[in-house]
């Protein structure tokens, strides 16, 4: 059984203590803003095709950096072993932890939308999917990011890990051009990854149009992901946590 | 002299163990941290768990508490096996680590409710423990205050009160009052007894041994990983008690080295505040070979006191036996 208070209660304080600080806010924020007003300036009638792109790319690093800094900072202060002195399991630790990173993905996220359509009248074709692929990217990409913070000790080993992969998944997930349009020996490695699925979700809901006819494919293959990095992350944790 | 409270009345049963280690090993690769501990500790009791660096009390205390997986033997807080039932023995025992490791960005106050969150206390009866432990541990005024923001003493303080939050049976304690100034030291150590007193097994790690004996009913001496020494710190001391000691106040200024020479019985001879201390095995010839020197040298014994050896005196020489033998890997 996970015990909801004591996930809660790790997800509340991570937010209190990291995630609302103003810096963390503004470097969420402030890149993908600009990169997209840049993209509008420069040509208003197709900004939205790159839209979801950047969308997903801002998850992608934003929630692997967070949740990789948050649990290494804390392994090096030694807050951690409070987490593994309380009486709780590895699952509630890392649901806690992956929790409060994806409610920061997300918010992030919201904002940013929330801005674009303020500022350039951006609208949601289907919200109900924009938020499932928002929600979906953010736990898979906070539970990367605690992958790569349990197996090492310092913030900046956590980095170097965590680019080893995401900047091939940047390359090969049709972040910046639609996946027909990927060169066809990229195709079958896109379709493996989990930004690809999460852009193609985002896709769906800003636009209303994907390289997939529904919303039904890429949920499912970022349910397998998620399910895959959290059995992952548990196995991590069990060998390593306590290091 | 043992000072700390006795946990059992004179001829009523004593308390059943709390803490059994039995046959507890564990290697670091090809270091072997520990070989073969065994100890219990009772209900009520203070237990010093003393050792040089490297020792092997951290690892003890890390298996102890759930954090590391042992290699061998058996480990059991209240009959519970940390290794089987970990989030079970975690409700039973608060843990001090050598470092103060809470928060530094949350209050005094929020670092307590926070852990009282995560032990599962209820929000009233968490505001109440916390409001509780500020006072005894004398930081209500600084219950706003960041815990970063305080000094060594006062962080080494909410540390333990941290520990207390859940008001647990056992309380492990590594090196508590390391780097604090006397006053602190002294006003940690009687919180401790304060502690012990309101019924709280304690095990306490530590490098001063003044404090061990002030504070602990048994004492374990573990060295290379080892179990050297068990008991209480008079039968620890009576182990070494083949040396005895005496005070001695000559009548005129005396040269260490010309009484090392006219008395070989004696071992060891060291200034004292007041005179000298003398340390040797037989007495009569020690004594015989003093009177003697004095005899010749035109002096006077003014004073002559027995001295006990001290717990301090009885580890260093139980280190020294354990050292000396050959055979250890680490």
């Amino acid at each position: 059984m996970m015990p909801g208070r004591q996930v809660l209660a790790i997800s509340r304080k991570d937010v209190e203590s990291y995630y609302s600080k103003p810096p963390l806010i503004t470097w969420g924020l402030l890149l993908p803003a600009v990169l997209m007003l840049s993209l509008y300036v420069k040509d208003p009638g197709t900004y939205l095709a790159i839209a979801p792109g950047i969308i997903a790319m801002t998850l992608l690093f934003g929630n692997t950096s967070m949740a990789a800094i948050v649990v290494t900072f804390e392994k090096r202060a030694g807050t951690f072993e409070r987490l593994l002195l309380a009486p709780i399991t590895y699952k509630t630790i890392i649901l806690g932890k992956t929790l409060s990173a994806a409610a920061y993905g997300l918010a992030t996220a919201l904002v940013l939308t929330g801005g674009l359509r303020f500022l350039v009248g951006l609208r949601l074709t289907q919200p109900q999917v924009f938020a499932l692929g928002l929600t979906l990217g953010s736990m898979c990409f906070s539970l990367l990011g605690l992958m790569a913070a349990v197996m090492v000790r310092e913030v900046f080993e956590a980095m170097t890990l965590m680019n080893f992969f995401r900047f091939p998944l940047l390359f090969v997930s049709g972040v910046f051009m639609p996946l027909s349009q990927l060169p066809w020996w990229l195709q079958p490695l896109a379709l493996a990854s989990p930004l690809t699925h999460t852009v193609e979700l985002l896709r769906l809901g800003i636009t209303g149009t994907s390289s997939f006819p529904d919303a039904l494919l890429p949920s499912l293959a970022m349910v397998v992901w998620l399910l895959v990095s959290w059995l992952a992350t548990i196995s991590l944790f069990r060998r390593r946590a306590s290091e | 002299m043992n000072r700390g409270s006795s946990p059992a009345r004179p001829g009523s049963p004593p308390p059943p163990p709390v803490i059994r280690v039995s046959g507890l090993s564990k290697a670091y690769g090809s270091l072997q941290a520990l070989r073969e501990v065994n100890f219990t500790v009772r209900r009520g009791e203070i237990l010093a768990y003393l050792g040089p660096n490297g020792a092997g009390k951290t690892t003890t205390i890390r298996i102890l508490s759930g954090l590391l997986d042992r290699d061998a033997g058996e480990v059991e807080i209240s009959g519970r096996d940390v290794a089987v039932e970990p989030v079970t023995v975690k409700r039973l025992i608060g843990v001090v680590p050598d470092t103060s490791n809470l928060y530094p960005e949350l209050s005094c106050r929020r670092n307590l409710e926070y852990l009282g969150e995560l032990y599962g206390l209820s929000r009233s009866l968490r505001r109440a423990r916390a409001a509780a432990l500020l006072d005894l541990f004398s930081l209500g005024d600084r219950a706003s205050a960041p815990f970063g923001a305080l000094s060594h003493g006062l962080k080494r303080r909410l540390t333990i009160a941290a520990a207390l939050v859940h008001d647990p049976e056992v309380l492990f304690l590594d090196e508590p009052t390391t780097g604090l100034d006397v006053p602190s030291a002294r006003a940690l150590r009687d919180l401790i007894r304060d502690i012990n007193r309101q019924g709280k097994t304690v095990f306490l790690t530590t490098h001063n041994l003044q404090e061990a004996e002030a504070l602990c009913q048994q004492v374990v001496i573990l060295i290379k990983g080892r179990v050297a020494a068990w008991g209480t710190p008079a039968a620890i001391r009576e182990r070494v008690s083949r040396l005895r000691l005496l005070e001695v106040t000559f009548s005129g200024a005396v040269n260490a080295a010309q009484v090392r020479q006219a008395c070989p019985a004696i071992l060891s001879l060291t200034a004292s505040h007041q005179g000298w201390r003398l340390e040797f095995a037989d007495t009569h010839s020690a004594l015989a070979q003093l009177l003697a020197f004095c005899e010749s040298a035109g002096l006077r014994l003014e004073e002559v006191s027995a001295s006990g050896v001290s717990l301090e005196e009885a580890f260093l020489e139980i280190l020294q036996e354990n050292l000396s033998e050959p055979g250890d890997a680490s």
